[in-house]
Order: C-alpha cells, then sequence, then structure tokens
C-alpha cells in the first residue's frame, strides 16, 4: 500500500528535511542551543520517524529501513564516526513499536512515549562515546547540562509541531483515497 | 518476556553490538591515523553535502535577514563609535604595509624564502553544525579541491576558532576549540610575559563553564598579566604563528601546585560562527 500512496513521497522528503534541519539549526540558533554550559540537541528527525509511525494508519512505511538510511548520512556527514546512528535510529522506532503495544493512542501517551526515546536515544550516545573515547563528561554534568535541556528543547518540538505534522498526514492520507 | 529474548535474538543484538562498536572505533582511530576518509565515505560526504546545500542555504538566509533587522537597531550608536576607529585604523593599514613590505625586503636580503608567519587564506561558509553536545564540529563548504588539508587552523571574525578534522573533496568538518575528546585541539601558542620573556606552551583543555581555554603545564615562572594577549607560536604541525586566539583571564596553579594553569577567554564567539577563514601555510 506505501508504494501507491502519497506517503512515498512526503515520508522520505519529511525525513530528510528534518535530519538537515537539526544541523541548520544548531548552527544558526547554536547561541541558543549551546549557550555554556547547556547544550540541547536537536533531534528533529527522531520527532519525524514516531509520528510518521503513529500517523500513518493502515499504511506501513518501511520505518526501520528509512531510519537506518538516515542513521548512515548522519554518521556520515554530521558526526564522522560511523556505526552508531545507524543501529540507534532503527531502535527507537523499534523501542516505540513495543511501547506502544501497552498504549491507547492519544496526545499525551504519544508524548510520554516520545519523552522515553529521546532520553533512551541520548542516554546510549553518551554511553557509546564515552566508552568509545569522544566524551569525557561525567555523570552528573551530563544530567544537568546535556540531558535535561534537550528532553526540554525536544518536547517544545513535539507540542509545536504535532498538529502540523498530522495534518500533513492527514492530507497525504486523504488525496489516496480519492 | 521469555519469548523475547530468544537465542536468536540475542544472537543478533550480540552481533549488532559488536559491528557497532568495531565501526565506531575503526573510524575514530582511522580519523586520527589518516589524512582524509575512505573514498567511499569522502563521496557520501560530498553527495550528501551537496543535498544539505538546498535545506542549509535557505534556512542560513531566513537567519540573515532577521539579524541584520536585529543590527539595524543599533546601527546609529554603532556607527558613531566606528567612524572614530577607522580614521586609526587606516594609519594602522598604512603601517602595516609599510612593515610588510619591509619585512618582506629584510627576508629577500637574508635568503629567507617563507617563515612561520607567511600564510594564505582560504574563506568558506559553514553549512550546518552537529546537533551533538559532545562533539562541537561545523561543516564548511570547502573541501581538497579548494585546497583544504587536514589540521589546518581555522579563523572566525576575530580569532582562532578550531582546526580541520576531516577533510572531503567539496566539504570539511572543523573540530572548534570547545571540543573535549582524547583527539581534541592541542594548539601550540605562546603569551608575552613582562620583562619581556615568552611563555610557550599548549592549549589542553576547555572550561565549558565559564567558556575559556585551558594552557595547562607552564612551567615557566615569568609573570602573566590578565588582558595579555595569546597567539599561536606556529610550533609543531602546520600552524603558523601569530594568529590571535585570545586574552588571559586568570592565572592559576595547577593540581599538584607545580606549574601554573592559564585561562584564556578566546577571541571569537565559538557560538555565532557563519564565515570561516581557513589558513593554509605559504
Amino acid at each position: 500500500m506505501y508504494r501507491l500512496s502519497r506517503l512515498r513521497y512526503v515520508f522520505p522528503l519529511g525525513l530528510f528535511i528534518a535530519l538537515f534541519l537539526d544541523g541548520a539549526l544548531s548552527n544558526v540558533w547554536s547561541k541558543l542551543f549551546f549557550s555554556y554550559p547547556y547544550s540541547m540537541m536537536s533531534e528533529l528527525v527522531l520527532l519525524w520517524l514516531v509520528l510518521s509511525y503513529y500517523f500513518e494508519e493502515n499504511i506501513e512505511i518501511p520505518l526501520i529501513p528509512f531510519a537506518a538510511l538516515a542513521g548512515i548520512v548522519f554518521d556520515v556527514y554530521f558526526t564522522g564516526i560511523l556505526g552508531l546512528d545507524i543501529f540507534l535510529f532503527p531502535l527507537i522506532v523499534e523501542l516505540t513499536k513495543i511501547l506502544s503495544r501497552y498504549f491507547s493512542q492519544s496526545f499525551l501517551t504519544i508524548i510520554m512515549i516520545f519523552f522515553i526515546d529521546i532520553l533512551a536515544f541520548i542516554t546510549l550516545t553518551y554511553w557509546a562515546y564515552s566508552l568509545v573515547g569522544i566524551t569525557h563528561m561525567n555523570v552528573g554534568d551530563f544530567l544537568i547540562y546535556t540531558l535535561a535541556p534537550t528532553l526540554a528543547l525536544n518536547l517544545v518540538y513535539f507540542v509545536v509541531l504535532y498538529w502540523p505534522i498530522q495534518s500533513i498526514y492527514t492530507w497525504a492520507l486523504k488525496t489516496k483515497k480519492s | 518476556m521469555r519469548k523475547f529474548f530468544s537465542n536468536r535474538r540475542l544472537v543478533i543484538l550480540v552481533l549488532i553490538l559488536i559491528a557497532c562498536f568495531g565501526l565506531m572505533a575503526g573510524s575514530v582511530s582511522m580519523r586520527n591515523r589518516r589524512d582524509t576518509p575512505p573514498l567511499i565515505q569522502q563521496f557520501g560526504n560530498d553527495i550528501v553535502g551537496f543535498v544539505d546545500r538546498i535545506v542549509a542555504l535557505p534556512v542560513n538566509a531566513v537567519q540573515g535577514g532577521f539579524s541584520s533587522v536585529g543590527q539595524l537597531m543599533n546601527t546609529y550608536s554603532e556607527n558613531r563609535e566606528l567612524k572614530q576607529q577607522v580614521t586609526d585604523l587606516a594609519q594602522t593599514k598604512v603601517r602595516d604595509q609599510t612593515l610588510a613590505k619591509e619585512n618582506k625586503e629584510l627576508k629577500q636580503e637574508l635568503k629567507l624564502n617563507k617563515s612561520l608567519t607567511d600564510y594564505n587564506t582560504i574563506t568558506a561558509s559553514v553549512m550546518m553544525r552537529t546537533p551533538s553536545s559532545w562533539q562541537k564540529q561545523l561543516v564548511i563548504n570547502k573541501g581538497q579541491s579548494n585546497g583544504i588539508k587536514k589540521n589546518m587552523p581555522v579563523m572566525s571574525g576575530s580569532g582562532l576558532i578550531g582546526r580541520i578534522s576531516e577533510v572531503n573533496k567539496t566539504n570539511s568538518k572543523v573540530e572548534l576549540l570547545s571540543n573535549t575528546g582524547e583527539s581534541a585541539n592541542r594548539f601550540a601558542v605562546v603569551i608575552d610575559g613582562s620583562n619581556g620573556r615568552n611563555v610557550n606552551g599548549i592549549i589542553t583543555d576547555y572550561n565549558a563553564s565559564t567558556d575559556e581555554l585551558v594552557m595547562g603545564q607552564v612551567s615557566s615562572k615569568a609573570k602573566l598579566k590578565k588582558g595579555t594577549k595569546v597567539m599561536t607560536s606556529g610550533m609543531g604541525g602546520v600552524t603558523p604563528k601569530g594568529l590571535y586566539v585570545g586574552r588571559v583571564t586568570r592565572v592559576g596553579k595547577d593540581d599538584y601546585g607545580l606549574a601554573q594553569k592559564v585561562y584564556i577567554k578566546p577571541a571569537a564567539d565559538l557560538n555565532d560562527v557563519n564565515i570561516v577563514t581557513v589558513a593554509e601555510p605559504a
């Protein structure tokens, strides 16, 4: 069904716009995002992936391959360190799928699941980076200066972008039926 | 739950973990050793970089519009101050030209072709910043084909901001001074001490909570005044001499009380970078 719907164009386009916006916004708003000593990590791409899972209705978007593709681009172009996000992005999608089994679909449960996703994503990234030796930040600093601001930023993204993205999906699904 | 961790899933999980950390460790060490990443990675970078321009350009344009409106607000007072500086600057510029010419002639006399202070510049614009708390990294729109090489120093506005950490054909990555990984920046710097003694050293760390660079293990006993200018010393590697880094804010002892630790406020704002200049040794 995915191949016949308009989502075939809308989903990948949105995915890559979200991915590149992460980078562009981090530079344009770096005064706000990285004001000392705090740092916020913009994760629009995760927002797009999670909301796509909820809004796709009966069309099954191949989310895992696309998440892996976005992960490759993120690794090669954004960080230059291969091998982390290519696995983490699909993992977050899988986590969303597992969690959503236990909750009914509403704004509040989706925001809670998104919260857990971001928490898992940031913590795993931090853990992997400190194992490989990219960072030496201690856990206390990580919790206060990185995790808390990042969660705040991404929840703001969620609240602001939930309805626009929902309307994009209703538009894409409606044109399919006619 | 018993079903979830079946044997097959466990094996796949372990394999993924091994692949993940193997790739990460490999690419980190590759990055430290090689001048350019493998060809396939460069190719991917160039393609993605091209696509990124489509998104980054409008965003940067919008930001440019907003910031110019913001700047319009304090144009009047700024203009008054700047006018005074301009007259001063013209004199300095003429003097600078004369000195540069004299310097060149003297060098020819001594048959000294190139010294540490000679460098050419490449101007590039910033496409994006890595959305990460641990990698303070920018991507700029010039690469190998424009003559950029690994480890070249990068400046913006008033001073040094970092070095080139990865070079592709048409774009490259800049590691900012505020990065504190294992492979982070180690710029050799020099400070004019009192009684004419120079203090040499390297930038060893960055203090994020106060936005200060730390120059550790300074064994010299020379007294350093607050506000003294710090510049690169040109020793070791490709960094030319005399790039402005920042000013001394305070001097302390290191953890063992043996050596001095000098704190430096960077001259350039590391969080407001749009156009960068890459210095290429002549």
